[in-house]
């Protein structure tokens, strides 16, 4: 505690208590008569001062904390109060009350060093993860760049191979390979041009398929008509989806329309209970007017395709014509 | 083949810039079966670069990355700065095309269908003779902004 004379030339301290001689080192002959900037020095803040004596000046009250310095020249934090004290003549002493808050403010100061700290460090591993993220993802395109550049390739090898083949099974069936990839190269191409890479649009990929087949078709005679709805299906499903579509098509082109028959062929795809219904129907001669084919190696590649997506699958013969329906369970209703 | 109907007029002088020998000997098959010419195969931007001052083709199809890098984009740039060329991309990395698609009319998508090309230079050939195309752009070939 400290008590100023306000009337004194320089407002000097008139008296001092125990504590403050404690917390500051002095004995009081040394501070009484002596303004209280004496315990200021250089740490101690300009502006915090000018607040202080503004107050001073304009007899208020005032609260401040100011960094001060010992008689041995260390600093403490002062967290002080100066109230006017008046008599009828106006004011006659300041009052100040100091607590030492070198502690706190210490605490203070490590806590903003932990802040800034943790900040630093927060921004460095943000930077690392940018940076990682950024690596996988020219991965990922780099290897996606690989697989349509491969599959390019295998389908260029297939027809490649398929043109120095002398007309017959050999050639068809090569002929046939190079259609089965272009048709998971189709699905693939879809895969990712949306950015979303978790997803497939059944709907998109029936349209651009169809566009694919129905250039080879001769419009007066055979056609492929779709009526897909916009369905997201899991990524994984993308693959097999197409190459059912694909077989089923092909099946359909290649069996029920012998001798220049003309015909149409429709596919439907429509969400149901659970997952979604395909369609494929098509208003040629019918499975029984096929002969028995063994070999059948496209209606065992769709069974084969339907057990691994849990479907199930029901052939008919739809007079005119043969209707397929699948049922595949979808696990996301996306 | 049984597709192909625009070219019945003339053949197109086309250069194939592709560095994967398999992909380009494919691509001159289809081309020779739709009654194209195929100029020269170039698999380098040096190659293809002089190959277009050589030749002048009608069209070139080019892939983006070569043997010596991401260079297709400035073949690009070089070869359809000839009036009497038309420019085709035709890469798996069709991210790489800068905005202004470095003077080329498209893009074809890898990997592409023959039918996409043979229904591409149906459209490209319309278009060079300044004829209405008939059946509007086709499917797996992206047309650029210019255009």
């Amino acid at each position: 505690m400290v008590i100023t004379d306000a009337r004194a030339p320089d407002n000097p301290i008139s008296w001092v208590n125990d504590a403050f001689l404690d917390l500051t080192g002095y004995d009081a002959h040394e501070v009484v008569g002596r303004n209280c900037r004496m315990l200021q020095g250089s740490g101690t803040d300009p502006a915090e001062i000018r607040r202080i004596r503004a107050a001073i000046e304009a007899g208020e009250p005032v609260s401040a904390e100011l960094l001060n310095y010992r008689k041995d020249g260390t600093p403490y934090w002062s967290a002080m109060t100066v109230t006017p004290v008046r008599d009828e003549a106006g004011i006659a002493y300041f009052y100040a009350a100091q607590a030492d808050m070198t502690h706190t403010h210490q605490r203070e100061v490590s806590m903003r060093g932990t802040n800034d700290e943790l900040e630093r460090l927060v921004a460095a591993r943000t930077h690392d993860l940018s940076a990682a993220l950024e690596q996988k993802t020219a991965l990922l395109h780099e290897v996606d760049h690989r697989v349509k550049n491969n599959l390019q390739v295998i389908s260029s090898l297939m027809l490649l191979k398929a043109r120095r083949t002398p007309e017959g099974e050999a050639r068809d069936a090569l002929q046939s390979m190079a259609e089965r990839i272009g048709a998971l190269s189709t699905a693939h191409r879809m895969l990712y041009s949306e950015g979303d890479c978790t997803h497939f649009n059944l709907g998109d990929f029936a349209a651009e398929f169809l566009a694919d087949v129905n250039a080879g078709l001769d419009h007066e005679r055979r056609r492929i008509e779709a009526e897909v709805e916009p369905i997201a299906v899991a990524a994984a499903m993308a693959a097999p989806l197409a190459l059912l579509i694909h077989e089923l098509t092909a099946n359909a082109l290649r069996h029920a329309f012998p001798d220049e028959r003309e015909g149409r062929i429709s596919i439907v795809a429509r969400r149901a209970e659970g997952g979604m219904r395909l369609t494929i129907r098509d208003d040629g001669v019918g499975l029984a007017a096929v002969p028995p084919n063994p070999a059948g190696f496209g209606r065992n590649l769709v069974e084969m395709v339907v057990r691994q997506l849990r479907g199930t699958i029901v052939w008919a013969d739809a007079g005119p014509g043969t209707h397929v329906e699948i049922d595949i369970p979808l696990l996301s209703p996306a | 083949m049984g597709f192909g109907n625009a070219v019945t007029d003339a053949a197109l002088r086309i250069l194939v810039v592709e560095d994967e020998a398999l992909i380009a000997l494919e691509l001159e098959c289809l081309l020779d079966d739709l009654g194209h010419v195929t100029v020269g195969v170039a698999a380098t931007a040096a190659e293809a670069i002089a190959m277009g001052r050589s030749t002048a083709p009608d069209v070139a199809f080019v892939d983006i990355h070569l043997v010596d890098g991401p260079t297709g984009i400035e073949v690009a740039r070089v070869l359809s700065a000839d009036p009497r060329t038309t420019v085709v991309f035709m890469t798996a990395n069709a991210k790489r095309i800068p905005d202004d698609f470095a003077g080329a009319i498209g893009v074809i998508a890898k990997p592409y269908s023959e039918r996409v090309v043979a229904s591409t230079l149906d459209f490209v050939a319309d278009h060079r003779a300044g004829r209405a195309t008939e059946h509007g752009t086709p499917d797996g070939f992206c047309l650029a902004p210019a255009y």
